[in-house]
């Protein structure tokens, strides 16, 4: 087993924790969490993959291995966007109908 | 005694324990505190890598800005005090079924592909990630940037407009006189 096999390994069971979190979870919170897991599942499989194949550099990109480590400072600014925007959601939801429980959350009508 | 492979295996092994106690346990504060330990374990891996930049910025913002939010939002949202739902097991069965089919396609793609060995040097360190970050995708940088300031003026509009009553209050007989 390479050290890239380790690295990915990790990435694909993250990941599939998360997953498997985001579906089974009804609390808004608990799923965002599963949901953070999975895109720093992402992030890893990104810097392992540049920082220990030349994939980057076959593929065009051409700036050899800290172009992935750009790809995942640009990710996790994202995610702090995003769960930043979802939290607010999330308050703004327990307000309106006392509840953030996914299977009460069941009206379309805003 | 290789450290590189020490390092490995025990940000791993954190990285995974943190990322079953934030899925597994029943109390949403424990899960927060689970998701803190496994983007340790991801930062440690991250330093496994070389970038060590990157294992820095990744705690500043998971573990201490976005675990912090998390704690908050429970605060304002969650009735800590409610005995939780018992579990619907066919909701738990479907979702490891779903889990596990993924992570097996997932793997079998990992062990089928074939990378190309590492070319070129070896760019990891955090003066060449500044390097690219601001003379080649500066551009995503400022994007991030814009993105940031948008995210916050959204959260604090929405968090905002919850605060208010759905209709305003009726003026009183003194306001009106």
């Amino acid at each position: 087993m390479t050290p890239l096999d380790g690295y990915l390994t990790i990435s694909v069971a993250l990941f599939c924790i998360g997953l498997y979190g985001l579906v089974q979870r009804r609390s808004l919170i608990a799923m965002l969490i599963a949901l953070e897991l999975m895109l720093a599942a992402a992030s890893l499989n990104v810097v392992a993959l540049t920082t220990l194949t030349g994939g980057a550099r076959q593929v065009g990109v051409g700036h050899g291995s800290s172009v992935g480590q750009v790809v995942a400072l640009i990710l996790i600014g994202v995610a702090a966007a995003e769960a930043a925007i979802a939290l607010s959601l999330f308050v703004a939801i327990q307000r309106y109908a006392s509840t953030i429980n996914v299977e009460d959350l069941s009206e379309l009508k805003g | 005694m290789n450290w590189g492979g020490v390092v490995f295996g025990v940000s791993g092994a954190v990285a995974l324990v943190g990322a079953v106690l934030a899925v597994g346990l029943r109390n949403i504060f424990h899960n927060i505190l689970g998701f803190a330990l496994a983007l340790v374990g991801v930062a440690g891996l991250f330093l496994s890598l070389g970038s060590d930049f990157l294992a820095a910025v990744l705690i500043l913002v998971y573990v201490g800005a976005l675990a912090i939010a998390m704690v908050y939002a429970v605060m304002l949202s969650y009735p800590l005090d409610t005995r939780p739902e018992p579990r619907s097991v066919p909701k738990v069965l479907g979702a490891a079924a779903l889990a596990m089919v993924v992570a097996a396609a997932l793997y079998a793609i990992v062990q089928g592909a074939h990378f190309p060995p590492p070319s070129g040097a070896r760019e990891v360190s955090a003066q060449w990630v500044g390097f690219r970050l601001l003379r080649d995708y500066v551009l995503a940088f400022e994007l991030i940037s814009v993105l940031l300031v948008v995210a916050m003026i959204g959260a604090v509009m929405v968090a905002r407009k919850a605060r208010m009553p759905k209709e305003p209050p009726k003026p009183t007989p003194r306001m009106i006189g």
